[in-house]
């Protein structure tokens, strides 16, 4: 620890943290843009400066040294934060102010007494609209941390900085749109934005209508991650497992059923370990990779469609692609209701689902992909007092799911799912421990093996990007593969509550590990629906009718 | 003139000769200093990068010239290119370079060929076999700030990076790196071969309302007067910039130039720029020149010099063209103090420092200015 002075008062700070962080932890209110957790500090937005031996640092880039006498609270500090942030705040204020919207650099503004901004805004910019994710550039302040997300973290390089001088602005190459690009949609970019410049595509309206129609059979389902996170939302803290709320709320918005997306989940993992076990009896293609993570998708579609080529890529369609298909082609006729007028929702932590839906080969069994922001909207709308509704359950006929479908949302789940099934069918016996802790946590490259009827297998599960370049050039020493976009998995999703910090991320995956535990079924195979399912439907995993509902083909993109 | 003598090979055989540290040593005895502005020792610098452990390394030669007013680096690859490119070798045999680098300026690249025969040349005479490869900017004047011009070179966005690490010890590559100027690397050649070397002469970029502007080679702490007379002005004299990051102040033949007497007076000498302005022109158009230029060059990765410059110079123009208040003058001030404060890089915490002198010593000819603008409108209506 180091003693510093901060206001002519002694603190002990830690040298290992920048001067930010250890401010912050030890009550100061710095204000600050450009810096994010986990990112190397740009130092680009100069808010976060302080006073030392009579000149301004940013505390973001600097560390603590012994003795150091920092002063916060000077007229010269003050004044350089005020000018500063006046002097962002015409980019971003026209459209803000209209719309009362609050976002980090409003609320450092407000906090900074700035009635009146001297300035007035510049030129307006075009909105780039893709399928999953918009960029309002007229938002924009150049604070670089969507830059460094998508290169540093997800290793994409989607959108770079062009211009110079005022001129600067983010942009992908040559000024294309984002959907012209190889972006993943993974939307990292919209979770690290602080002034609200990236966003998702809304669908809110679209399921506004169909929900007023009479005529339509609206399904909602939930991803796994969502009802430890959609708490946050309504004022609850990080972690706290909504689930029984969640359905309640969705009820009363008036969805016709509420279907839990664990249960696609749990056809996922008996397609994949089915798929996994004929390789291994085939003895090849290794590794076999997971395809639940839509993002990740789209990057191997670009940067490693040598993957399609080797047959790496396993087949299955991401959970709720599943769920969705079986709602249409299971659900409807055993209740008698024409395929076209069910419309299924989905609530995802994703945006790169948005853009899955849109995918021609996967015929959109699902209709609307909803954020978790947008579901809390749209209970928002409904006035529905979320915190104190009584819990209710999933509609029983899809809606019964394993712990298995649960872990699915934090990194290293699928593989554990999968792992709990895969062991089970293939050697017949109980597996005695099914945590497999090895896989578990943070960490950005987890490893661990299993012995199958005298065979070690090994897996590997990657979270981010850019490890999983990393994973991918030592894949050849696996037989099993995860990889997951979001760093944290679908639990730190573009479409989770904002903003972004790692302890929620950590408190959202302690949550959903609780929910496995709590559940009565914790593999996927004991699901009595999917038992169903197979017996009345698809007959065996991998049968023909199987792979015409679950299963996909990929193609290879262009750069 | 002293920057004209040719080596012809020698000076490098002699360092080869002497060794890295007696090369450093007598660099240093020689106070050889950088040419760039910052009066760094040469030897220091060069000692600092010998001793790190990395055993890759990299020399850089700064020809990115780009301060308005500044051309002694033209000179000095116009009329004698080898010494530059003897005093780059030198630098690479001492610090035991893997590769040097000549960034050249976009706008010299009609000195190219030039260039290239004298690298031809010095290194028949000097018979090494170090590579050197030019990088021609694309015209940024960050690129000159000593941390963009070696993300120039690696093909990434020019932008300046946080110190430290110093390019010293995580420079180019991130290895430790050598930044030198065209004068520093002549200098090089110079000391090591002459024995009656001078470190104190420098080279003067002489210009603004002058008859006869150019490169005079002059030594410092000569008198301002002496200088501008030079340049047989034609009409007398009222300020001074030293270059445009320099600053300015009121005209002064008695005083004299050296980085001493203008530090002093919130001034920088820099690299030895002087832009004469006589009393038929205007400081604030003068200012407002400046800011347009800044305006232009920013790189535009802090806020206060992205915003705060463009900003400034539609404050200048609305004192010029439109209608201002003497609030905006307030206003200016303080967006040019803040500017100065809290820039990421040197060029962001000067762009302002010719605004911050001009309003210091010529605020008067601003609050003219703005009255007239006034007057001139009660009329019209």
């Amino acid at each position: 620890m180091t003693k510093v002075k901060v206001d002519n008062k002694e603190f002990e700070f830690d040298p290992n943290k920048n001067l930010l962080i250890n401010l912050k932890e030890n009550g100061f209110n710095i204000p600050h843009l450009c810096y994010q957790e986990g990112l190397h500090p740009e130092a680009r937005c100069r808010l976060c400066v302080v006073e030392i031996d009579k000149k301004l640092i940013t505390s973001c880039s600097h560390y603590p040294k012994e003795g150091m006498e920092i002063k916060t609270k000077t007229k010269k500090v003050k004044r350089a934060r005020k000018v500063n942030a006046e002097l962002l705040m015409p980019e971003h204020m026209d459209k803000c102010f209209r719309e009362n919207k609050h976002h980090d650099l409003c609320n450092i503004i407000s906090d900074l007494g700035l009635k009146k901004v001297r300035f007035n805004p510049k030129k307006k910019y075009k909105v780039d609209l893709g399928a999953a994710v918009i960029r309002d550039d007229n938002l924009c302040i150049n604070c670089g941390r969507c830059v460094q997300v998508c290169s540093d973290i997800q290793a994409t390089y989607a959108i770079d900085f062009a211009g110079r001088a005022h001129h600067e602005h983010v942009t992908p190459y040559y000024e294309k749109d984002l959907p012209e690009m190889y972006c993943t949609k993974c939307g990292q970019c919209i979770a690290a934005c602080p002034v609200g410049a990236i966003s998702e595509r809304e669908h809110l309206k679209e399921v506004l209508k169909v929900l007023k129609d009479k005529n339509k059979h609206v399904i909602v389902q939930t991803a796994p991650s969502i009802r430890a996170s959609l708490g946050e939302e309504f004022g609850m803290p990080p972690g706290t497992l909504v689930t029984g709320k969640m359905v309640a709320a969705l009820r009363k918005c008036g969805f016709d059923k509420v279907f839990d997306t664990n249960l696609g989940a749990d056809m996922t993992i008996m397609e994949e370990a089915s798929e996994f076990l004929e390789r291994a009896k085939k003895g090849g293609p290794f590794p076999m990779i997971t395809t639940c993570c839509p993002a990740w998708i789209k990057f191997m579609e670009h940067f490693h469609h040598e993957l399609i080529k080797g047959k790496n890529m396993s087949s299955c369609k991401s959970p709720h692609e599943m769920l969705g298909n079986l709602i249409k082609n299971y659900y409807a006729p055993n209740n008698k209701i024409k395929k076209k007028d069910i419309i299924v929702v989905s609530i995802m932590p994703c945006t790169a689902k948005k853009f899955e839906s849109t995918r021609p080969e996967l015929a959109s069994d699902v209709n609307y992909v909803l954020t978790n922001r947008e579901a809390a909207l749209l209970i928002k709308h409904f006035n529905i007092d979320f915190v104190n509704l009584p819990d209710e359950n999933f509609d029983p006929a899809l809606g019964i799911s394993t712990g298995a479908g649960a872990v699915f949302g934090a990194t290293g789940g699928v593989m554990e799912a999968a792992l709990r099934t895969a062991y089970e069918l293939g050697t017949g016996k109980q597996l005695t421990k099914i945590e497999f802790d090895q896989i578990r946590g943070m960490e950005s490259i987890k490893e661990g093996s299993m012995i199958v009827n005298g065979i070690e297998i090994k897996f590997a599960v990657a979270n981010g990007l850019s490890n999983a370049e990393k994973l991918l050039k030592i894949k050849d020493r696996y037989h099993f593969i995860e990889i997951m976009a979001c760093p944290g998995g679908c639990i730190n999703g573009g479409g989770q509550p904002l903003p972004y910090s790692k302890n929620k991320v950590q408190a959202r995956m302690n949550a959903i590990y609780e929910e496995d535990a709590r559940l009565p079924l914790r593999k996927s195979h004991e699901n009595p629906v999917v038992q169903k399912i197979y017996k009345d439907c698809l007959g065996k995993p991998l049968s023909k009718k199987a792979h015409k509902c679950l299963h996909t083909h990929y193609y290879k993109r262009k750069l | 003139m002293q920057i004209k003598k040719q080596t012809k090979g020698k000076a490098y055989k002699k360092a080869k000769k002497l060794g890295s540290k007696e090369v450093i040593k007598l660099l240093k005895n020689k106070a050889v200093v950088g040419q760039g502005g910052a009066n760094f020792p040469t030897g220091t610098k060069w000692e600092m990068v010998l001793n790190e452990k990395e055993p890759e390394k990299y020399i850089i030669c700064n020809a990115d010239e780009g301060e308005p007013g500044t051309f002694k680096d033209k000179f000095i690859l116009t009329n004698n290119p080898d010494i530059v490119i003897e005093g780059l070798l030198i630098g690479a045999e001492v610090i035991k370079a893997k590769k040097a680098f000549i960034y050249l300026r976009g706008e010299y690249e009609y000195l190219l060929p030039k260039i290239k025969r004298s690298i031809t040349k010095v290194k028949k005479q000097t018979k090494s076999k170090i590579p050197i490869e030019i990088v021609v900017g694309q015209g940024a004047y960050i690129c000159g700030e000593e941390t963009a011009i070696m993300e120039s070179i690696a093909n990434r966005r020019p932008q300046p990076l946080q110190k430290p690490p110093f390019p010293t010890q995580n420079g180019l590559y991130g290895k430790p790196t050598v930044l030198n100027n065209v004068g520093t690397l002549a200098n090089v050649s110079l000391a090591i071969h002459y024995k009656d070397f001078d470190p104190e002469l420098r080279l003067y970029s002489l210009s603004g309302n002058l008859t006869t502007p150019g490169i005079f080679e002059l030594k410092l702490g000569i008198k301002l007067g002496d200088l501008i007379r030079l340049g047989n002005p034609e009409h007398p004299i009222k300020a001074v910039y030293f270059g445009c990051f320099g600053g300015c102040m009121p005209y002064n033949p008695d005083m004299k130039i050296s980085p001493k007497d203008i530090c002093g007076k919130d001034c920088i000498l820099g690299s030895c720029t002087i832009i004469a302005v006589d009393e038929k022109h205007s400081i604030v158009d003068m200012a407002t020149n400046i800011a347009k230029f800044y305006e232009f060059e920013s790189c535009g990765k802090c806020t206060p010099c992205r915003e705060g410059t463009m900003r400034i110079l539609g404050l200048l123009e609305n004192i010029s063209m439109k209608d201002a208040s003497m609030k905006d003058l307030d206003t200016l001030q303080e967006l040019a103090e803040v500017i100065k404060e809290t820039s990421f890089c040197g060029l962001g915490q000067t762009a302002t420092s010719h605004l911050l002198t001009a309003l210091k010593h010529f605020r008067k000819e601003f609050e003219e200015r703005v009255k007239e603008k006034r007057n001139r409108r009660r009329v019209a209506r």
